[in-house]
């Protein structure tokens, strides 16, 4: 059994994850490594979500978390086949060259 | 236990600041098996044994596998390691001061309710699973994936739900973009 003393060194694990993620997406211009982040800011929510429903003793922090599982395993499905779809244009990998809607 | 905590959190830290810093893709996709099996390790400690084999299969497995896949499938180049200028330096102080800030407040501002199981009272007595006279600390002792799965498939069933059509789109959606557009398909 982990101690309540563990829950803050927990949260800030989460804030930790969560903004080396954030940092991911903003600095790197790999839109593989921007995904890879996104899953890091994913993964942060999940351990502060379980984090929270094992200390106030409720399973609903266990079922979002699943929820957010499943909707990350969905982000990816879509953004891998987005970055295909860009490499198969003969593009380069490069998120930074993908300005086409802001112009 | 606690030396075990720290070092698993520990790891869990150093391999996510390798994800967001290795110039090579594949090196940064394996930090993130190493992060992503560290979390499922805190998961297991914080008694979430379910979702410690979801975060092992769906993650560690399927999801990694498939970023393996097309990184060597696309063969993308090294990126230049970004240069440590003002920008940098502000992102590593927003990073420091949130998760300090974040810490700081979770260690002084927070009270703990040690109470029941406060889902006892939902639902009625043909549901099996809300007439468990859950004491406290009921849901993190052992058998936990029973109640999640109680809870899952009666109180949270219709976004169980959803979330099957959440996958439904996401398959449809992959097999468009992915289509060949001129061909035989």
């Amino acid at each position: 059994m982990i101690s309540t003393g563990v829950f803050p060194y927990l949260l800030g694990l989460s804030a930790f994850l969560f903004t080396i993620g954030a940092a991911g997406v903003l600095i790197r211009r790999n839109p593989i490594v921007v995904l890879m982040s996104i899953e890091l800011m994913l993964n942060a929510a999940n351990i502060a979500l379980i984090a929270y429903g094992r200390f106030l003793n409720s399973v609903e922090g266990q079922i979002f978390a699943f929820m957010v599982i499943v909707v990350a395993a969905a982000e990816v499905v879509v953004g891998l086949a987005l970055v295909t779809a860009i490499f198969r244009l003969g593009r380069e990998l490069d998120v930074d060259d993908l300005s086409e809607m802001s112009e | 236990m606690t030396a075990l905590i720290a070092v698993v959190m520990a790891l869990a830290a150093i391999s996510a600041i390798g994800v967001v810093l290795s110039r090579q893709t594949i090196y940064s996709a394996l930090s993130l098996v190493v992060t992503v099996t560290m979390i499922s390790v805190l998961f297991l400690l914080l008694n979430a044994q379910f979702l410690f084999a979801v975060q092992l299969i769906i993650y560690a497995g399927a999801v990694m596998v498939l970023f393996v896949f097309i990184i060597a499938l696309l063969n993308p180049d090294a990126e230049d390691r970004p240069a440590l200028d003002y920008r940098a330096i502000v992102g590593l102080v927003a990073v420091a001061a949130v998760t300090i800030l974040v810490f700081v407040t979770a260690r002084n501002g927070i009270t703990y309710n040690s109470g029941g199981f406060r889902g006892q009272q939902v639902g009625a007595a043909s549901n099996p699973y809300h007439t468990f006279a859950f004491g406290q600390d009921a849901v993190n002792a052992a058998g936990n994936v029973q109640t999640v799965a109680g809870q899952l498939f009666t109180t949270y069933l219709l976004p169980f739900e959803i979330t099957s059509l959440l996958l439904l789109v996401a398959v449809i959606g992959a097999v468009y973009l992915t289509r060949r557009t001129r061909g035989v398909g």
